[in-house]
């Protein structure tokens, strides 16, 4: 019974509980402890589809039909999560990696090293693209690159530059690339009835939310909303082939009028991070005693 | 590729070989050999001819440049002009295709002219509260 217990928790945790965390916006202002709850909910859902076909191998000592069936069904769940986890890992790695690879290798001989003046000291290793639309990004990776167009240096004044580049930064050393394309690995993993799309679009949500904050302690709250309202006022014609409309921006604009979380909230969601990770070890443990 | 001190200067060369390419393919629309490259470049630069073979060689398994047989030479082409490979980039950075969001990070991730007026309504609680 204990993996029928772990298939039904891999599946609440992938098809339910996305749904019901992306609803509480409020946590938004804690994004790292955020963060931290994602990953603890999507590591426990594949762990508990993992040790569904273990947890159900004890049933080999006494072999009655009603058994086999669980067994059956527990290493069927345990193999098609295992199997779209390396496929899906492998196809969205392979690809990603080249497209990164193509991108840097025409940023490198398009775009100018430009020393750029950050606060006091001069930003080295900053790419500038000669075009006119405002865009700032950075290509992650072992060799990554931060790149911005001549259209974004002259829009943004220097505390708002600042801001970008700080917010840019943090994504490189944090490896928030890492984590999105966990995300979108586990997204293309989970089949098709339980997938939500509400964690993946969460997560970059967090990840925003959180690279702004470096922004904020490299500027001000101020500073970071008028660049995201530059740049989004420079790509807006562009955007109706592109992304946006989801109301990601104007949500992290609100994020940076919003007071921080109280500590313990945010001791809370640690809390219920570490507990949602242990409830598919625990039932593991248990069909083994 | 190991992290050497020569890999940002190959880098550099690169660049500066594209450019190159790019400035003569209006008088050279056969593409340029490795000598004119190399007769085209200031002298103060001192690169030696097999530097500028090696560097090419990258360019084009980069397929940046398009290569062709002339005698026992190759003539250089760029794979596109200027204009049309920034273009290439810029549009992996705009277009919601596939995994532009995944490939990259942004600072913004998009903006409809639809959502400008909610981010100025944002944006004015923030300098309420933050300004
Ligand atoms: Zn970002």
């Amino acid at each position: 019974m204990l993996a029928l217990l772990l298939v039904l928790l891999a599946a609440v945790l992938a098809g339910v509980a996305p749904r019901l965390m992306a609803r509480l916006v409020s946590f938004r202002r804690a994004p790292r402890a955020a963060l931290v709850a994602w990953q603890a909910v999507s590591l426990a859902a594949v762990l508990a589809a993992l040790s569904a076909a273990p947890a159900a191998l004890s049933y080999l000592t006494e072999l009655q039909t009603g058994r086999w069936v669980v067994l059956g069904l527990a290493a069927a769940v345990t193999l098609l999560v295992l199997g779209r986890l390396l496929l899906s890992g492998h196809r969205i790695g392979t690809r990603l990696r080249a497209a990164r690879t193509r991108h840097r290798e025409l940023v490198d001989v398009l775009a100018t090293p430009e020393p750029v003046t950050q606060g006091e000291r001069r930003a080295d290793g900053i790419r500038v693209l000669d075009h006119a639309t405002p865009t700032a990004y950075c290509l992650p990776g072992r060799r990554s690159r931060v790149v911005l167009t001549q259209g974004a240096l002259a829009a943004l004044p220097s505390d708002q530059l600042d801001a970008v580049l700080a917010h840019e930064r943090a994504h490189l050393r944090g490896r928030h690339d890492l984590l999105i394309e966990y995300f979108t690995v586990l997204h293309h993993s989970v089949p098709g009835p339980v997938r939500s799309p509400e964690a993946l679009r969460e997560v970059r949500l967090l990840v925003e939310a959180l690279a702004d904050r470096a922004a904020v302690r490299a500027s001000s709250p101020l500073a970071t909303a008028r660049a995201l309202m530059a740049l989004a006022q420079g790509q807006a014609p562009l955007a109706t082939l592109g992304a946006g409309g989801d109301g990601t921006t104007a949500a992290r604009m609100r994020l940076l009028a919003a007071d921080p979380m109280p500590p313990v909230v945010v001791a809370g969601m640690y809390a219920y991070a570490g507990a949602v990770l242990v409830l598919p070890l625990a039932l593991l443990w248990l069909a083994w005693r | 590729m190991p992290h050497t001190s020569s890999a940002p200067r190959l880098g550099d060369l690169e660049r500066t070989l594209m450019e190159q390419l790019w400035d003569s393919a209006a008088h050279r629309p056969d593409g340029a050999s490795v000598r004119e490259v190399l007769e085209a470049l200031p002298a103060e630069r001192g690169l030696a001819y097999t530097t500028v073979m090696t560097v090419l060689d990258r360019l084009s398994k980069k397929g940046l440049v398009t290569r062709e047989r002339d005698g026992r030479a190759w003539r250089y082409t760029p794979a596109g002009t200027r204009e049309s490979l920034t273009a290439e980039t810029m549009r992996a950075t705009l277009d919601d295709a596939s995994d532009r969001r995944a490939t990259l990070l942004h600072f913004l991730d998009g903006a409809t002219p639809e959502e400008l007026d909610d981010l100025r309504a944002a944006l004015s609680e923030v300098e309420q509260r933050r300004g």
